[in-house]
């Protein structure tokens, strides 16, 4: 009895206690988290260790990049945001961010519309129900083209839709019936991005703070004005930043005809987007119809066996021989950020702009590169 | 009938007759029925025709007040037919609302299975679509989309829960709709773990919130001392509770077998256990049967089915054992035998311990007292589920506190149930979960008070100062590095996996704290009741290669524990005795390995792991060289003085810091450290401390004095397991010393003297004291 009193008393003290901060208790998950890794650093030349996860760093890099860090941080000590990134700041309904613009000379293939609407019109296996033999047999017997199919009896139902859509020179439904019919990595269905004019395309690449769930640290966006690839990027100066920048990438995927263009971004950047809109309860982008083609999915088809690594820096190497220096591997961003975050210097922040800014130029070329393999003139 | 043909050979033959020093009979008692409020729908109510179901008065209690929108907890026994009692009205909801979903929380993968089953199979009769399924660790990547999107009942575990809410945008259509929360068996959810599921209900509510649902609670446990406090505290929500049952249960016989009857002990509990699960087995009996830990779990069934083989080979295989390292499809193939009656012996550990409907089980062998009362009766509760004739055998280990029930079966069958803790103010466990939530949805110091209390808010500029979070217009924003989630560990424990491989196939996995423990180089390891020899452990890969073996021993590891104080943070002094909080370090190093055949030790190998060491937290105090001169004065044993307080200390610790007494550790020694003092640890059993040790620290005086109060006001002689023996005691409860203890104890609260505190004189001029 005596012991069930105790209790009661007790608990209501300690009800009526405050929960206090113990001032240890920010270092200790801080201390944690210098446990959590979500990348190995694997020997050099290790390319076995490779195939177990996809997130490996070679010691090498790991080294040459920590060296790097300490060589930033000591050489822009004392300088300001401002004269480390020229740019200017936006506000908007959401805040205000950080937005710097850089123009890159760029001279895109020009595309031939008409092999493209040829190739389409000439495949009879995008109608339902006809496979290669079929095709081959009905090549046999006359039927060359899509249209020609109007006039056969079993046929003519499926084929107007096809018509239909493909004359409606909507990339998005175009995409979607071709990669319905044959992969989704088809050249047909890269070509649909020929029948958007060059400022519909939006190049798009993020950092982040690692592998979701977490804040996007630099929006990287390519759009193609007068004749130039120019790169935007919104780089957070703070968290508080997040939200504008959000607001701002939006704004570029809006409007009439745009078309996404990104490297994993199926997997990894759009998902990310939408996640991080979802957590400031914004409204997902005004188009989820918008055509997203995924440069990585197209490249995987076309060079697949041929190279060790299929990553953007390495098919940079070998297309577009494009060399990088003082390149920082992606999977250390977050520990260059959160350097900055935690000491202000903002050197940490230079190697993150330049190598995003190389991603959107990379990106680009590598898409106009496969673009104009296919369908070029 | 085969139950009674086993009770009669428990009092027939000459060795398990003198063995068996209580028999308890437990009265079968008749079914109540009751009437519900509202009539269900037909499919519902054919539903139950067809099965033949008529509904008892605590399941009409429980589907009224669900009904009429109330949280509620039920509390009533193991197959009283509580699933039932949350089934119906969550079926009800999911047939009158289209879009209505539910989500149930189960604690291991088989209730997780069993209740798939119940729901399909309720599914199909009433035609409404449900569509349950299991939603964790085991679910295929390609199956999880579909999962999410159309399942209107998920069956998960709190663990995947904590992982998912950070990817609540895919969750939608699960977090907007939902009407239902069922958390069966939440008495698991106490001490540490339950105060981390406390915050984890929280955060699941905000999100639910978030998209506009407001879900009800309903709760299922063991039963408990404070159910009410308990839900409340778990959910965040009032409760109604439900606890008159109304089920029939058949007559259970409850022996308590005590191998050392006559002090000296033959053979170990565990070969006892095998002969007595073999007994039963070949009396046709489905027993069940649990084990302290999952080694003798694989022990007690490979001696079983050697001993049944010589009976006959296919009744060896009707032996097996189950624990919850095993890879889903074994657990699973398992399970289903259990159930169709192909198997006859379970040998399990905990993992089978609660409420999966396994159909009947005849008997049911507790291999040692399993810690709590609210355990046993679980696991008693096994046996007898149809209303038949039942037996559960207790089997009592050596040590005092198993040995003290055997002496007194009067407390063993009065003691009443333990409350169930939960702490929602623990800082350090707050923390964590505020920086997953401000990962899932910006924090906001004023509209997320709903979920963590007034003080909240405190807590972020402390997580802010090492850049965790982000103050922005929007609310707190986390901005680590790592996912929140992956930071916060639920039960504490850490992360790291060794893989036990054979022939580079994966059998199975463990911790490094087990791995260390059960597959150190050299060892024999078992894996369902087959052995296997460990040839190598790759600490750097984590990596145990192993091979078959066929041996005739058993190897077991030796372990030494010792503390470092690595900062003393704060001192203070309490009678003349030195009290102090700090950083201290514990490292238990496994030393060496014993080869043992049956209970005969056949040698003994050295072993060199590095130690596993971690830092947590802990108080000590240094009893004065008085107190020593008084007990060695007194001819007493002041190492078992000291050891005895410990123990009275850590079982008093519950009491004020609200956690398991399984969650704190200590150690006490008559000579410690370079100045040779005696001195007593208890230290928060959790990497980097959870924050107990630091507020009893805070409460020493209270926390002295009612340990006092529990070991003087105890009438046993030499200390007893209501007092001084830890059912959790590393050192089997040796050496213990309750006059020493007293009297150590007496000094840390030494009452000033009458004149200055004789209680108080009110008005009336009467004195409490």
């Amino acid at each position: 009895m005596a012991g069930s009193l105790y209790v009661h008393f007790l608990i209501a003290i300690l009800t009526m206690a405050a929960t206090h901060a113990p001032a240890r208790i920010g270092s200790l998950w801080h201390q944690r988290m210098q446990t959590l890794k979500e990348y190995e650093v694997v020997r050099d030349g290790n390319i076995f260790g490779t195939s177990f996860s996809n997130s490996v760093v070679f010691s090498s890099e790991y080294d040459q990049a920590r060296q790097q860090l300490d060589h930033l941080i000591s050489s822009y000590q004392d300088r300001s945001f401002e004269t480390v990134f020229s740019g200017k700041e936006v506000s908007n309904e959401c805040g205000n961010c950080y937005s710097l613009t850089t123009p890159h000379p760029l001279h895109p293939p020009a595309f031939d519309l008409d092999h493209y609407q040829n190739t389409i019109m000439r495949d009879l296996t995008l109608v339902r129900g006809i496979g290669r033999a079929t095709e081959k047999r009905l090549r046999a017997r006359g039927y060359q083209t899509l249209y020609d199919l109007t006039g056969h009896p079993k046929y003519r139902s499926h084929v107007q839709p096809v018509i239909d859509c493909m004359c409606s020179e909507d990339s998005h439904d175009i995409m979607d019936l071709v990669g319905r019919r044959h992969a989704k990595s088809h050249p047909l269905v890269l070509g649909a991005a020929g029948l958007h004019e060059l400022q519909d395309y939006v190049f798009l690449d993020l950092e982040t703070m690692g592998l979701f769930s977490r804040p996007i640290i630099l929006f990287g966006i390519g759009v193609i004005e007068n004749g130039a690839l120019n790169v935007y990027q919104y780089l957070l100066r703070d968290i508080a930043d997040e939200q504008a920048a959000l607001k701002e990438t939006i704004r570029h995927l809006s409007g009439e005809r745009k078309a996404l263009v990104t490297f994993n971004g199926k997997a990894f950047d759009l998902p990310y987007l939408n996640d991080r809109l979802g957590y400031y309860g914004m409204d997902t982008p005004a188009s989820t119809r918008i055509p997203h083609f995924d440069v990585l999915h197209f490249s995987r088809r076309r060079w697949r066996n041929q190279f060790p690594s299929l990553r953007l820096t390495a098919l940079e190497r070998e297309i577009l021989h494009i060399h990088r220096e003082d390149d920082i591997p992606g999977q250390m961003v977050p520990e260059f950020y959160e350097t900055y975050l935690r000491t202000g210097n903002c050197g940490p922040l230079v190697p993150i702009v330049e190598h995003n800014r190389q991603d959107i130029i990379s990106l680009a070329l590598l898409f106009f590169h496969l673009m104009g393999e296919s369908y070029g003139c | 009938m085969a139950v009674d043909d086993v009770i009669r050979l428990l009092t027939t033959n000459p060795v398990y007759r003198d063995r068996v020093v209580h028999t308890e009979i437990i009265e079968p008692g008749p079914p109540q029925y009751g009437t519900l409020d509202t009539p269900l729908s037909d499919s519902i109510i054919s539903y139950l025709d067809q099965n033949g179901i008529r509904l008892y008065s605590h399941q009409c209690d429980a589907i009224n007040r669900i009904r009429a929108g109330k949280n509620v907890i039920l509390t009533t026994p193991t197959a009283s037919g509580k699933t039932l009692a949350f089934n119906i009205p969550v079926f009800t909801a999911l047939n009158a609302d289209p879009e209505a979903r539910a989500l149930y929380l189960y604690p291991t993968k088989a209730l997780s299975n069993d209740q798939l089953a119940t729901l399909e199979q309720m599914a199909h009769y009433t035609g409404i679509s449900a569509k349950p399924a299991i939603y964790d660790g085991d679910t295929p990547q390609s199956r999880r989309a579909a999962i999410r999107d159309n399942s209107r009942i998920i069956i998960s575990n709190p663990h995947e829960i904590h992982q998912v809410l950070s990817w609540h945008m895919k969750w939608r259509p699960l977090f907007a709709n939902l009407r239902y929360i069922v958390i069966d068996e939440a008495h698991r959810y106490r001490g540490v773990f339950g105060s981390h599921i406390a915050m984890l209900m929280r955060r699941l509510s905000r999100l639910c919130l978030h998209y506009g649902s407001r879900p009800q609670f309903i709760l299922s446990t063991a039963t408990l001392a404070n159910p009410v406090e308990f839900s409340q505290r778990l959910t965040g929500h009032p409760f109604e509770l439900v606890n008159g049952n109304g089920s029939p249960h058949g007559r259970k016989h409850f022996v308590l077998y005590n191998p050392f009857y006559d002090g000296v002990g033959e053979r170990s509990t565990h070969q006892e256990t095998k002969d007595l699960l073999v007994s039963c087995v070949k009396n046709n009996l489905q027993t069940l049967c649990f084990t302290g830990s999952r080694k003798m779990a694989e022990l007690v069934t490979l001696w079983a089915r050697e001993d049944a083989r010589r009976f006959s080979a296919q009744l060896a295989d009707t032996i097996c054992a189950y624990r919850a390292g095993y890879l889903p499809e074994d657990r699973r193939a398992i399970e289903t035998h259990l159930k169709e009656g192909v198997m006859k012996g379970v040998v399990s550990t905990n993992a089978l311990e609660l409420g999966i409907d396994i159909g009947s089980l005849d008997a049911v062998i507790i291999s040692g007292y399993p810690g709590t009362m609210m355990s046993t009766w679980q696991q008693a509760g096994r046996a007898g589920r149809k209303g038949d004739v039942s037996l559960a055998l207790l089997v009592a280990q050596a040590n005092p506190l198993d040995q003290y029930f055997m002496n007194h079966p009067e407390q063993f069958f009065s003691r009443s149930h333990e409350h169930a803790i939960v702490d929602t103010e623990n800082p350090y466990i707050v923390s964590g979960h505020l920086l997953c939530a401000a990962a899932e949805l910006p924090l906001r110091e004023d509209a997320d008070r709903e979920f963590f209390g007034d003080s909240f808010p405190q807590l972020l500029p402390e997580l802010a100062s090492t850049d965790l979070v982000r103050k922005t217009a929007r609310g707190w924003v986390y901005s680590g590095r790592g996912r929140a989630a992956d930071l916060v560990s639920l039960g504490g424990i850490p992360g790291e996996t060794f893989r036990i491989m054979c022939h580079g196939r994966l059998i199975e996995t463990m911790d490094r704290a087990q791995a260390y423990r059960e597959a150190h180089k050299g060892a024999i390891l078992l894996h369902q009741g087959e052995m296997y020899l460990v040839k190598e452990m790759d600490l750097e890969t984590h990596t145990v290669r192993v091979t078959e073996a066929d041996v005739n021993y058993y190897t077991q590891p030796l372990k030494e524990v010792d503390l470092a104080i690595i900062e003393t943070l704060e001192t203070r002094e309490l009678n003349g005795v030195k009290c102090a909080f700090g950083v201290v370090e514990v490292t238990e190093q496994y030393t060496g390995y014993k080869i043992k055949r049956g209970d005969t030790i056949i040698g003994v190998e050295p072993l060199t792991l590095p130690p596993l060491t971690f830092r947590t937290k802990a108080f000590w105090l240094i009893p004065s060289p008085d107190t020593e001169q008084n007990v060695l004065k007194g001819n007493l044993d002041f190492a078992g003085g000291l050891h005895g307080a410990e123990h009275a200390i850590i079982a008093l610790m519950p009491l004020h810091v609200m956690c398991d007494r399984r969650d704190i550790g200590g150690l006490s020694s008559a000579a410690y450290g370079e100045n040779g003092e005696p001195v007593i640890f208890v230290y928060d059993g959790y990497e980097g401390g959870i924050g107990l040790a630091e507020k009893a620290f805070e409460i020493l005086p209270d926390l002295f004095a009612t340990a006092h109060a529990l070991v003087r006001d105890c009438r046993c002689d030499d200390g007893c397991p209501s007092c001084i023996y830890s059912p959790k005691c590393g050192n089997d409860n040796q050496p213990l010393d309750k006059i020493a203890t007293t009297l150590i104890l007496g000094e840390l609260c030494k009452e000033p003297e009458k004149s200055e505190s004789a209680g108080y004189v009110d008005a009336a001029g009467v004195v409490f004291s």
